[in-house]
């Protein structure tokens, strides 16, 4: 019994050293494209990893989802590391006509996160945001996209 | 008639009392050689030298004139209205009247449209820097380039790029405000100087320069209150309704009011922002109070990921 406790005492540590906690957080462009900084990029908004023992092996990957003209659309979103590891710029790949949110999926080792991100007429929605530890369904980016269009910033 | 005599006479004469004296002979053999003499006739080959030369110097002056670099320039394109010019020269105005809308390329790195009864000039169309003046009107840039080459001065800022694109507007006093869309702006005047993110705003006054920036979507007290307290003296009363109405991504204002504010309501607008977002780990509250710059830089860059 106490060879059981001490792996799950280690299995414990070692998944909070790679990142039990591991979750996303967006922000302004700014917070990559900093004054006197980063080489200016067409950017609609910042994410970054948080509590990840290794920042600098975390991985982001992001889809803009969206409605065009009664159309579903999927674009692939370029992702620009910022100044400091575990930083990204989202560049602004999707169009201006229609109804978007960003999907991304990060990770940090073993652990994943996700943030589904409504985009409105002046840029991202935080209000709106939904923030996963884990990787985000199908329903859950489609129920944003609906809320979207049927509500609308 | 007297005679000649060896020394002149001394004392006043009498007319008819001066002596003649015949002048030498060799005096009129050089007078009259050099009457009777013709002028010489210049030779064939000099008369040619200086035709060439003076033919050489004006085909020079003709090529240099054009071919002379023409001063630097940027082409202006027509959005509404009729066109009447399609570039601009260092130098020269371009002015919009009520029905017109411009677009000026700046050289490589964007494009600046001017709106109706818009008069703007362009000062400098270098390698190291891209600058216009405003003077009254509404332009909107997007700008792709290393920070710090485009600017646009108006009669209270100087709007700097730092990797943007934005809307300024301002009348002939300086009245006047920006709004950023994408990326930063520093607007700078006379030492002050305000950091604008994109979907943020900041007001310019005359004799005052740029005010606090705020987000566009502030609670209107907060904007009221703000403007106050910048531009009509507002005083403590302004800076209360400020705290009391900002949110999390209003400390965006309230950083910059850090260091705007009488050192003994510092301390409030301290508090007021660690209530909203805790303060970073590495960010030291005294050293902030003190408005130590690097650590006003490390919470402002932290700071950035909440609004």
């Amino acid at each position: 019994m106490e060879m059981v406790k001490r792996a799950f005492l280690l299995v414990t540590v070692v998944s909070g050293a790679w990142g039990a906690d591991f979750s996303l957080a967006i922000g302004n462009p700014v917070a990559v494209a900093r004054p006197n900084g980063v080489v200016k990029k067409d950017i609609g908004f910042a994410v970054r990893g948080e509590n990840c023992a290794d920042v600098a092996a975390i991985q982001v990957a992001g889809t803009a989802e969206g409605v065009v003209d009664g159309a579903r659309r999927s674009i692939p979103l370029r992702l620009i590391a910022g100044e400091t590891a575990g930083t990204f710029a989202i560049s602004h790949d999707w169009p201006q006509q229609g109804t978007w949110v960003v999907s991304l999926t990060g990770h940090c080792g073993n652990a994943t996160a996700s943030a589904v991100v409504p985009i409105g007429r002046s840029g991202f929605i935080r209000e709106s945001s939904k923030f996963f530890p884990r990787a985000a369904t199908a329903a859950e980016v489609e129920s944003a996209l609906k809320t979207l269009t049927g509500g609308g910033k | 008639m007297n005679q000649p005599q060896d020394k002149p006479p001394i004392g006043p004469m009498e007319p008819g009392d001066l002596p003649l004296v015949k002048a030498p002979d060799s005096i009129w053999i050089s007078i009259e050689t050099t009457l009777d003499a013709k002028p010489e006739p210049r030779g064939i080959g000099t008369f040619r030298w200086q035709w060439a030369a003076a033919s050489l110097a004006v085909i020079g002056a003709v090529s240099w004139y054009a071919m002379r670099p023409s001063p630097p320039s940027w082409a202006v394109s027509t959005l509404e209205g009729s066109p009447s010019v399609d570039k601009i020269k260092v130098g020269e105005w371009l002015q919009t009247d009520a029905s017109s809308r411009a677009r000026i390329t700046v050289g490589s790195i964007g494009t600046v449209d001017i709106e109706p009864n818009t008069r703007v000039r362009l000062v400098a169309a270098s390698p190291t820097e891209h600058r216009l003046t405003l003077a009254r009107g509404e332009i909107s840039a997007t700008v792709t380039a290393p920070p710090r080459l485009f600017l646009v001065d108006t009669p209270a800022s100087t709007a700097v790029d730092l990797g943007c694109a934005y809307k300024m507007k301002t009348d002939e006093s300086g009245d006047g405000v920006l709004r950023v869309t994408s990326g930063w702006v520093s607007l700078e005047w006379e030492g002050r100087e305000s950091l604008v993110p994109a979907g943020a705003d900041c007001r310019t006054r005359s004799r005052t320069g740029p005010g606090t920036p705020y987000f566009a979507d502030a609670p209107e007290a907060l904007q009221e209150a703000l403007a106050a307290f910048d531009f009509r003296g507002g005083g403590p009363d302004a800076l209360a309704t400020v705290l009391n109405q900002a949110r999390v991504r209003d400390t965006l204002t309230l950083w910059h009011l850090l260091s705007r504010v009488d050192p003994a309501d510092r301390v409030g607008v301290f508090n007021r922002m660690v209530d909203l977002v805790p303060l970073p780990s590495g960010v030291s509250r005294e050293k902030a109070l003190q408005l130590d710059s690097a650590t006003l830089k490390s919470w402002r860059e932290e700071l950035a990921w909440k609004w």
